[in-house]
């Protein structure tokens, strides 16, 4: 049994415009994956993780957790799941051991198991040493990852985490990936929306990307790199005329002096690396990222 | 109701009380000291200081249930603490009741301050204290349930705009109609007081205390208006309140 599934999800906004988030979306997540949807702003990333999540109803189509319908057995899922929502902030008040301490509770733990929980969960987030600090006196990953360990005590099978390390410096997205990679090893079921590509491709068992409310793509982060036309990128530093390269003749991306020059094979890539090395131009070459596959499906475009 | 839900009760109260206790003693004071400001005008002005501790009473557990109604949802809100807590198995009943009992632990001391004066000084009788009690719980229950209301249909609307509206709405409850004056001060409008769930406590209070001539049909009167009013506006809110988004 899958751990979410969702069949034909759709999920329309009636506001002062009516807007189709979702259209007749299909994902099934696996026990014990890492899951990601990858996706610009406004893509449907978060409806979708707010439906399976039980906080938001669906318009048409259907969704399951562990096989609980997420409409008609709500109560069902939420014994399943955990959630971190986006931008959550905390209560200043609040030391990372009382947020462990009281969600623990109120996922129905007894005091008696809280403390030792709530430990191992600290220690996971490297926060054990802070465990007593107000929430107001923490930074930003700090409390982030405070809110991360409040999930992790919960024990459940399923960790919903929408954009969890959204304006966390390089060193916090690290710790927070590190964990996020243990639990899945402790064999928890991880849903994860990021629209950073390198988290996508460092953390992803398996990830989605949507577009405009479609899954555009499906597949483990090599899968969906391969469905870039091109295989190798190469970055050329200089007038790439000296090259006898023009911007139309190739798929070719310029920032300022800098260009990225897409190519089919790695041969083509050395060969016009050695060329633009003769030239006295700065050259590299890599293979294809999965940005440069996202933006190839996605057209370049974000709403 | 099952087990878990009254847990959660005590769980969510704790939460929203404790931590804000341990960590700022002073704000169990707050509240006290913005319910008495109206005793200090009523001890210059000559005016019976038991009649301003029951009303102080009664305007402190008005203040608390308005303001923990709209504004502790709309910062939680805000705080996506909300989403989190919708996701666990948790009643939206617990979470309510949590929310709207923690600021009365965190009033309790300030409510005993004004209702031991009040005693010492005749305006409360210790025979009177039982249906002071329930007089205050369905005062709070009822402005706590509008409180319920009104962030249920503002939903979109700004935390400091809820801010507003919470301070404003407290304070118009506890200080506009005859919470801390007789009633008889109104004259032929004194039936107004009925209408507030705030003087409607207070009279009752001071009805059995002995400090206002109510007939016994009109103290029955009052019960069911503040019982019926506390009914009604629980029966709408739940209702009208959506624990998912539609």
């Amino acid at each position: 049994m899958e751990a979410v599934k969702s069949i034909n999800l759709v999920k329309v906004y009636h506001s002062k415009e009516t807007v189709e988030a979702l259209k007749s979306v299909n994902i099934s997540i696996g026990k014990g994956e890492l899951f990601t949807l990858l996706g610009p702003n406004g893509a449907g990333k978060t409806t979708f993780l707010r439906i399976i999540s039980t906080q938001l109803l669906l318009t048409e189509g259907e969704a399951y957790v562990f096989g609980y319908n997420v409409t008609t057995q709500p109560e069902e899922v939420r014994k399943h799941i955990a959630v971190v929502p986006q931008d959550v902030a905390t209560y200043g008040n609040f030391t990372p051991w009382e947020y462990c301490y009281y969600f623990s509770l109120l996922r129905g733990i007894s005091k008696r198991r809280v403390a030792e929980k709530a430990e191992k969960a600290l220690k996971a987030v490297e926060l054990w040493d802070l465990r007593n600090r107000p929430c107001a006196t923490l930074s930003g990953g700090e409390k982030r990852r405070a809110i991360i360990a409040s999930v992790l005590v919960s024990d459940v099978e399923v960790l919903m985490l929408d954009e969890p390390t959204s304006g966390l410096d390089a060193i916090a997205r690290r710790n927070v990936w590190a964990v996020l990679r243990d639990m899945v090893e402790q064999g928890k079921t991880i849903v994860l929306t990021t629209h950073i590509m390198e988290e996508a491709e460092m953390v992803s068992d398996r990830l989605a990307i949507i577009h405009k409310g479609m899954v555009v793509a499906e597949g483990t982060p090599d899968q969906i790199k391969g469905l870039a036309k091109e295989r190798f990128r190469v970055v050329v530093e200089g007038n790439l005329e000296n090259l006898g390269l023009t911007e139309n003749n190739n798929h070719t991306v310029k920032f300022g002096s800098k260009h990225i020059i897409y190519v089919k094979n790695e041969d083509e890539a050395i060969e016009l690396v050695g060329k633009a090395l003769k030239k006295g131009l700065k050259a590299e070459t890599a293979p294809v990222t999965l940005e440069d596959a996202f933006v190839g499906l996605v057209g370049g475009e974000t709403d | 109701m099952n087990l878990k839900v009254l847990k959660d009760v005590l769980v969510i109260t704790a939460l929203k009380s404790i931590p804000d206790l341990k960590r700022q003693p002073l704000m169990i004071f707050l509240i006290g000291l913005i319910s008495s400001l109206p005793l200090y005008f009523i001890v210059v002005f000559g005016g019976q200081v038991s009649y301003g501790l029951i009303g102080a009473m009664v305007s402190t557990v008005s203040f608390i249930g308005m303001s923990a109604a709209i504004q502790d949802i709309s910062w939680d809100r805000y705080v996506k603490i909300r989403e989190m807590i919708i996701a666990m198995p948790v009643h939206p009943i617990s979470y309510a009741m949590g929310i709207a009992l923690a600021p009365l632990v965190l009033s309790a001391p300030s409510l005993i301050f004004f209702g031991a004066i009040a005693m010492l000084l005749g305006g409360l009788t210790l025979a009177s204290l039982f249906w002071a009690a329930i007089a205050l719980i369905l005062c709070w229950a009822t402005v706590s349930s509008i409180g319920f209301l009104i962030s249920t249909y503002l939903i979109k609307a700004s935390p400091y705009t809820l801010n507003s509206i919470a301070n404003i709405l407290g304070i118009a409850l506890g200080f506009i109609p005859p919470v801390y004056y007789p009633e008889e001060m109104l004259g032929s409008f004194s039936w107004i007081s009925a209408i507030f769930p705030t003087s409607n406590a207070a009279s009752l209070i001071r009805a059995y205390s002995g400090s206002l001539d109510l007939p016994f049909e009109m103290v029955i009167a009052r019960w069911l208006i503040l019982i019926v009013t506390m009914v009604v506006f629980a029966f709408i809110t739940a209702a009208k309140a959506r624990w998912r988004e539609p």
